[in-house]
């Protein structure tokens, strides 16, 4: 996929976020276009084509959750993210019962923001995986077809249940799946709302397959929203970050007291 | 005490003399009508030689009347009046006619017997329904007192409508009353001593009594057993009467206080709403300059081609934007929580996995950081706010965090005893100081030994506390040495759904 071709409309009420993003898009090689209301987006996206949108939630005008539903009406497919704040839970579940692809919490990093846009991307562009082709994501391995899951290579022991949760998170990368999502895909629609019971199942995955289960790696939590699973990319931005805090550590011993 | 009674006697003295001036005046007017028609009586018999069987009758017209209106002893006064008319014309007309008898004693006797009987059973007859009248007006005094101080505005002081509707009410002379929480002195009416003294001295001394001789009634007010000011009136009232005035205008004073007090703590129930309004707008609207500094700075770097004093400079900004971010959070969580009405949505929630969530969550935070998490019932599960919970674990872990000793530990443990879960974060650090051991709980408070250690506003603990007592827990902190610190949460196992 090459970088430039990547189309950005970024849609925010606020005209300091827009600029404080459009210098250093353009600059890493992004086309980039912006619009203040969710009405003005609809339009450029009627007249002209994007690689993904960045979304508010909060704007004036029809609001960052209609605009979106009226841009799945006619681009299901058209990576879109959504800018919230940190409190604004019950909208980021609402975004992504609406099909937003992910969201970034204000106030983001631009590295956050563009591994994001990036992850969204490629997956739209990514060739379809076969329903039960295997599943490698740093250290675990799923087998769809055999029900199995090894970690390095050894085999991890799971209940049926919690295969599935492994796999509807698995099979989806980098995504978070809100909790109703993975309940209903594993327990059917009418748990939708059991969110306790999934804990418990999350906490005895992390067991099985992280290796400090207080601080995993791979299965990560949304606060109030869902869990992700952590794709290749974030393994790798994360191992930097831990090598970067270890080194900073290691500086300044004591310093935390 | 009795140096209050020296200048009354002497003041009121010559009130008194007045007033027995008056009583002797009437008394004489009564008694003298009474035996002008006696006489009037008496000549008309003598003329009138066929009246003569019934003067004594003709007598008792008369006497009864007085003894109705004007009391037994003008009644008195009036037969014996009578009997010496009679006893003078009885005498006047033997002298013409021989066969009457001048004094018949039997006659004499029954008459006088039966004008004093009547005379007596009239008069009590009249002071009874006298009294009945009086007690009836000031039990409608009474009445019209309630009723006005039930609708009287509280929202000033009451004492002076108070003295005055007393004054009006029960047409008293002079009214004062003293309040003793205030050391006010309200008064109505004329008084020719010092009122402040007066009812002073009767708070002071508690004295209630009731002076006949001045005409002055005192009663301490109360409410319980504790006095609470006094009231002294000059007029004419009956001591039952006094004791009613009394019990109504200190429960006046109470209801008057108890008002206040519910208006104080609404305005600053108010005055919190509007500060926990203004920090969390204040706080959302600082969102969106630190979102667009934290992507210009992050911007700056992610394009590259600074040098090593610009890229420093650059994540300078950055880190700082996060720590104004993170301090904007805990304002707008501390508003939220002191808003009006936190609805908790208690459900039943698997502690174990509890406090692995909020620990995962904080993954970043502890990154350089020991965790162990200790909770030996696995199955444990608490109703509770999770949302609640969170934010309580979050600020000790937060906490623990900035004071742990780097290399050290820090332990989550969760365990069920008696009928609470006791939540704690153990950490070794700095020792807090004894005095400091409640107050850390308080919001914007800073331990002396801590304010200059590490960066941190006095609000995470404050919000811990008030997560804790949203479930009806509460917190505390155990300091020592060697033990390390630890903070704890006891939450009651079947907390009670309710809104605050």
């Amino acid at each position: 996929m090459n970088q430039a071709a990547i189309r950005i409309l970024a849609v925010d009420d606020e005209p300091a976020i827009r600029r404080a993003l459009r210098a250093p898009l353009l600059e890493l090689g992004f086309q980039f276009n912006e619009a203040s209301r969710g009405e003005e987006a609809l339009q450029l996206l009627h007249s002209g084509a994007y690689d993904v949108v960045l979304l508010d939630i909060n704007m004036p005008g029809i609001g960052g959750i209609e605009t979106l539903r009226r841009i799945r009406a006619f681009a299901p497919r058209l990576p879109v993210l959504m800018l919230t704040v940190r409190d604004g839970e019950e909208e980021k579940v609402e975004a992504l019962e609406l099909g937003a692809d992910d969201y970034v919490t204000k106030p983001f990093s631009t590295r956050e923001l563009i591994a994001r846009i990036r992850t969204a991307v490629r997956r739209v562009h990514a060739p379809a995986r076969a329903e039960d082709a295997p599943i490698e994501i740093g250290e675990i391995r799923l087998i769809p077809s055999k029900r199995s899951v090894t970690k390095r290579l050894l085999p991890v022991h799971l209940t049926r249940k919690e295969f599935d949760i492994l796999y509807c998170l698995m099979s989806r990368a980098g995504r978070v799946i809100s909790y109703a999502k993975l309940l209903t895909a594993v327990w059917g629609a009418d748990c939708r709302e059991e969110v306790e019971y999934l804990r418990t199942f999350v906490r005895q995955l992390r067991k099985k397959i992280e290796d400090d289960p207080s601080k995993p790696v791979y299965l990560l939590t949304d606060v109030y929203v869902g869990y992700r699973f952590a794709d290749a990319q974030m393994l790798q931005s994360n191992g930097d970050e831990a090598a970067l805090v270890s080194n900073e550590t290691d500086q300044v011993p004591g310093n935390a007291s | 005490m009795s140096g209050a009674y020296i200048p009354l006697r002497s003041a009121f003295g010559e009130r008194r003399l007045r007033a027995a001036g008056a009583k002797t005046l009437l008394f004489s007017t009564e008694c003298a009508l009474g035996i002008v028609s006696v006489l009037v009586v008496g000549f008309l018999t003598h003329w009138l030689q066929w009246l003569l069987p019934v003067a004594a009758l003709l007598y008792l017209l008369i006497i009864v009347p007085v003894a109705l209106w004007c009391g037994f002893w003008q009644a008195t006064v009036v037969s014996l009046s009578a009997v010496g008319v009679q006893s003078y014309f009885t005498t006047r007309m033997a002298s013409t006619n021989p066969a009457a008898d001048p004094a018949n004693p039997i006659e004499l006797f029954a008459f006088i017997l039966t004008a004093l009987v009547i005379s007596r059973l009239s008069a009590r007859v009249t002071e009874h329904g006298r009294s009945s009248d009086s007690w009836g007006g000031q039990m409608q005094d009474l009445y019209e007192f309630t009723r006005r101080t039930l609708q009287m505005n509280l929202h000033v002081e009451p004492g002076l409508q108070l003295a005055e509707l007393v004054h009006e009410i029960f047409a008293l002379e002079a009214v004062v009353i003293f309040d003793a929480d205030l050391h006010e002195i309200y008064q109505a009416g004329y008084w020719n001593v010092d009122p402040q003294e007066l009812a002073q001295n009767v708070y002071y001394f508690e004295s209630s009594d009731d002076d006949a001789e001045t005409g002055i009634a005192r009663r301490v007010l109360r409410l319980g057993n504790v006095p609470i000011g006094s009231l002294v009136i000059r007029g004419d009232t009956s001591p039952l009467t006094n004791n009613a005035m009394a019990s109504l205008i200190a429960v006046t004073f109470d209801r008057y206080r108890a008002f206040a007090n519910e208006s104080r703590i609404e305005t600053e129930r108010q005055t919190e709403q509007l500060r926990a309004t203004v920090l969390d707008s204040l706080a959302h609207e600082y969102k969106t300059p630190l979102t667009a500094i934290r992507a210009a700075s992050t911007g700056l770097s992610e394009m590259g081609k600074l040098s090593p004093g610009q890229a420093d400079l650059v994540s300078l900004i950055s880190e700082q934007t996060d720590l104004l971010n993170e301090l904007t959070t805990k304002l707008l969580t501390t508003a939220r929580l002191d808003a009006d009405e936190v609805i908790v949505h208690a459900v039943p929630i698997n502690v174990a996995s509890l406090i692995d969530e909020v620990v995962a969550s904080m993954s970043e935070r502890l990154a350089a950081m020991k965790v162990e998490i200790d909770v030996p019932d696995d199955e444990l599960v608490l109703c509770c706010d999770r949302r609640l919970m969170t934010m309580l674990l979050n600020q000790y872990i937060d906490n623990a965090c900035k004071y742990a000793i780097y290399g050290t530990a820090i332990t989550l443990r969760a365990v069920q005893s008696k009928r609470e879960v006791v939540f704690s974060v153990h950490s070794f650090g700095p020792v807090i100081p004894i005095a400091d051991r409640e107050r850390i709980f308080d919001r914007y408070y800073r331990s002396s030994n801590s304010s200059n250690r590490a960066p941190g506003t006095g609000i995470g603990l404050s919000v811990a506390k008030r997560a804790a007592t949203i479930h009806n827990g509460y917190v505390w902190v155990a300091s020592d040495q060697d033990e390390g610190n630890t903070f704890y949460a006891a939450i009651p196992a079947q907390t009670q759904k309710r809104e605050s």
